[in-house]
């Protein structure tokens, strides 16, 4: 009976240890050289079946032109990457090479999980930084403060302008005028044309055919900015949703719905169908962004093009430009080759050309994308939007520069009443922003004792 | 475990006992270390944590009850805890369906093995499949559920966008999922009961309702303490079905159930310390509600030999 208890108490201790030999593990675990002199890099992303195999091509151009040097994918689901990646750095088991939202740069940055490229960068001969959208590389640059200028952090995966498809086919139907590639229609205009074009195609009595169907989440930036209102000012320290521009952009949301009824069924903005509608050419106006050309390629029997959002007060068009990161790990134990394969997948040609041929990105490189936008083989016709957007007119979105995107989730978690006509946006502005403020504070005050 | 076996040789060692008693050890390491890695360790170190203000990725600073204090007063914790239990009235409607089902399918009639398999179906598939095949079956438009309710002339709401039927939705997805289990354990529990307790009611001049009072529930109510324990333990940890079927938590964070605001505050809002302390509040919760359960249980079982 003592002897056996005394054993189980070994037992105990012994797993005890081998528990804590556990948890204080060694950072050069996930990089783990094997014995016949590989090196072993780790990259770790989240996708689709179409950007692994793009990226399997860049990875194997990488792995021939560094013999020696052997490249583990591992791609997680999108909704788990978050998990999976914090677990990692838990774990001490950060991969060599990893994605990045520029919302999370800050934290990383802080917890000093995240390597400077910015001496490479600058050093490496075929890196030319005037060729990369500007956009996609400040997204990434920190300074300990402020966010878009100061070290580089990681180098951008993609440059994503959202931005706004019509149904040409059904223009032509209808036989209206095409929306102007360049000149923005007023929001009055907007709204004509979509009346026009929701109706009863049949016959059957019911309306089958819709203006459009916004996804709230998506677009009402690009109202609110046109429009002269912001979800946070300058400093990042003030959330400035109750203001009238503001409430105006949020209340012509809604009457799209509620009160020119230029959309499908109330309370249908959230749901998968919209997308759908647009697929079987059901709307006239809907989101096109670059990750969605592959499947526009195969999946629409309609035309369609690109063109500005309409403008609101200020007569300019607005939109967000989306972006991912790549950036090195720094516990890597080899950040040379690390950061050469950050550059493989974001600004070497033969990585970017893969990806561009996948038909999910515009390309990073400013000359191969003027080519890509000059190529009329494909729709939409009016590329050069896109690159305008990344270029001139685009904006980050308004939780990138946050430390955590509480603030900017709770506006539009709570947002359904203004939708369903419940609320106004007035109402709803004035009573939300003292909430989302507080928020704010808390994700500063967060930010301060992580540092 | 291992006092068993000692106790039992006591009188004489032998080697062989010695060696067998040796691999016994080895065989208990295994649940033991995995105990210990993935259960307690955890759980020490979330309590731990709930005393930080640890962001995921760096150091920890201590910050005594903070985490617990503004805890009280966060909103969508409140929300979120309302929410969880709300949609535990699912337990009784399913236990009772399934109680139901079981009555059912117990009888001596041809086809009672293809039910039994059917409603076994949900429960041995993946829940985020499920979760992906209801998420489309409460679709507004195009869902089966209101194309169905259309069939008998009613304009079903857009189930998951609406704040007021998210949960309803929620509810009748996880009874359909959970009634196999619950039926097979009945089924069991009803097959047990001896024949001679009905036989002897029947002479008594017992009628259906009375026998069901009086011999079936108390017969298979530790089946149904079971169930409702495990069942409580489970919906309180409710969370795969929400990230899948409402990714935002729903309308006005109407479906956002404990576990998956905690998941939220951890993963996406770098405040690890702080969805630790939600963590331990709600164990502590399940453990005083189960621990009610039990001495109710115990106050009120009864054993027959």
């Amino acid at each position: 009976m003592k002897n056996s208890l005394r054993v189980l108490m070994m037992l105990l201790v012994s797993a005890a240890l081998l528990l804590s030999a556990c948890a204080g593990g060694s950072s050069s675990e996930g990089s783990d050289d094997s014995g016949d002199g590989t090196k072993k890099l780790t990259f770790m992303f989240r996708g689709g079946t179409e950007e692994e195999k793009a990226y399997q091509k860049a990875i194997d151009a990488f792995e021939e032109q560094n013999p020696g040097v052997e490249v583990e994918m591992i791609v997680t689901a999108a909704d788990q990457y978050a998990t999976k990646l914090k677990a990692a750095i838990t774990g001490n088991q950060v991969p060599d090479v990893f994605y990045i939202a520029p919302g999370e740069l800050r934290s990383y940055a802080h917890s000093n999980i995240l390597l400077d490229l910015t001496e490479y960068v600058e050093s490496n001969d075929k890196i030319n930084l005037d060729n990369i959208w500007q956009y996609g590389v400040d997204s990434y640059r920190f300074d300990g403060e402020t966010q878009g200028q100061g070290s580089i952090y990681a180098m951008p995966k993609d440059v994503g302008p959202f931005s706004l498809g019509y149904n040409k086919t059904m223009f032509e139907e209808a036989g209206l005028e095409l929306p102007d590639k360049d000149e923005p229609m007023t929001w009055d205009e907007f709204i004509e044309v979509n009346q026009v074009l929701t109706k009863d195609t049949d016959g059957d009595g019911e309306i089958d055919q819709y203006g459009t169907g916004f996804n709230i989440n998506w677009v009402l930036q690009s109202f609110v900015w046109s429009n002269g209102g912001r979800f946070i000012d300058d400093t990042q320290t003030k959330v400035t949703v109750d203001t009238p521009e503001f409430a105006e952009a949020l209340q012509w949301f809604a009457d799209h719905q509620l009160k020119y009824e230029i959309t499908p069924s109330i309370e249908d903005a959230q749901t998968l169908d919209t997308y759908q509608r647009w697929m079987q050419g059901q709307l006239a106006f809907f989101p096109v962004a670059p990750w969605d050309l592959a499947t526009f390629d195969t999946e629409l029997d309609f035309e369609y093009d690109v063109i500005p959002y309409p403008a609101g007060q200020t007569g300019e068009s607005a939109t967000w430009v989306g972006t991912l990161g790549i950036a090195v790990a720094q516990s890597t134990s080899h950040p040379d080759l690390a950061t050469e394969l950050v550059y493989y997948l974001t600004a070497s040609e033969e990585g970017q050309q893969a990806l561009v041929d996948a038909r999910i990105q515009i390309p990073n490189l400013k000359d191969m994308a003027a080519d890509w936008a000059a190529d009329d083989s494909s729709m939409p016709a009016n590329k050069e939007e896109y690159l305008q957007i990344v270029e001139d007119y685009g904006r980050a979105l308004p939780a990138n520069n946050t430390y955590n995107a509480e603030w900017y989730d709770y506006f539009f978690t709570n947002v359904q009443p203004v939708l369903d006509g419940d609320k106004t946006a007035a109402e709803y502005v004035k009573e939300v922003q003292p909430k989302m403020q507080e928020y704010l504070d808390n994700a500063i005050e967060l930010e301060n004792q992580s540092k | 475990m291992a006092t068993k076996l000692a106790a039992t040789d006591k009188p004489r060692k032998s080697k062989l006992y010695k060696k067998e008693s040796r691999a016994a050890m080895l065989f208990i390491l295994s649940p033991l270390v995995g105990y210990l890695i993935f259960v307690l360790y955890p759980f020490f170190f979330s309590i731990y944590a709930s005393f930080t203000n640890w962001n995921g990725l760096g150091t920890m600073n201590f910050v005594g009850l903070s985490n617990y204090t503004k805890l009280l007063t966060d909103d969508y914790f409140m929300k979120s805890l309302f929410n969880t239990f709300f949609m535990m009235l699912g337990i009784p409607i399913g236990l009772l369906l399934s109680l139901l089902l079981a009555m059912g399918l117990n009888r001596k009639i041809p086809g009672t093995t293809a039910f039994r398999v059917i409603y076994y179906i949900p429960v041995v598939s993946s829940l985020a499949a499920i979760s992906v095949l209801w998420q489309w079956a409460y679709n507004g438009d195009y869902g089966l559920v209101n194309q169905f309710l259309d069939l008998i002339g009613i304009d079903g709401p857009n189930w998951l966008q609406n704040k007021d039927t998210v949960k309803p939705a929620l509810i009748i997805m996880t009874v359909w999922k959970g009634l196999g289990y619950s039926m097979l354990l009945y089924l069991a529990a009803l097959q047990s009961v001896p024949k001679m307790y009905y036989e002897s009611a029947d002479l008594d001049g017992a009628n259906k309702f009375k026998k069901f009072i009086h011999i079936t529930w108390p017969m298979v109510k530790p089946v149904t303490f079971f169930l409702v324990i495990t069942n409580i333990i489970n919906g309180a940890q409710m969370f795969t079905e929400i990230n899948i079927m409402t990714p935002t938590g729903g309308p006005e964070f109407s479906s956002a159930t404990v576990v998956f605001y905690i998941w939220r505050k951890a993963f996406d809002n770098l405040q690890m310390g702080y969805a630790s302390a939600m963590s331990v509040v709600l164990g502590a919760i399940i453990f005083i509600v189960t621990l009610i359960q039990f001495k109710l249980n115990d106050r009120s079982s009864f054993e027959i030999d």
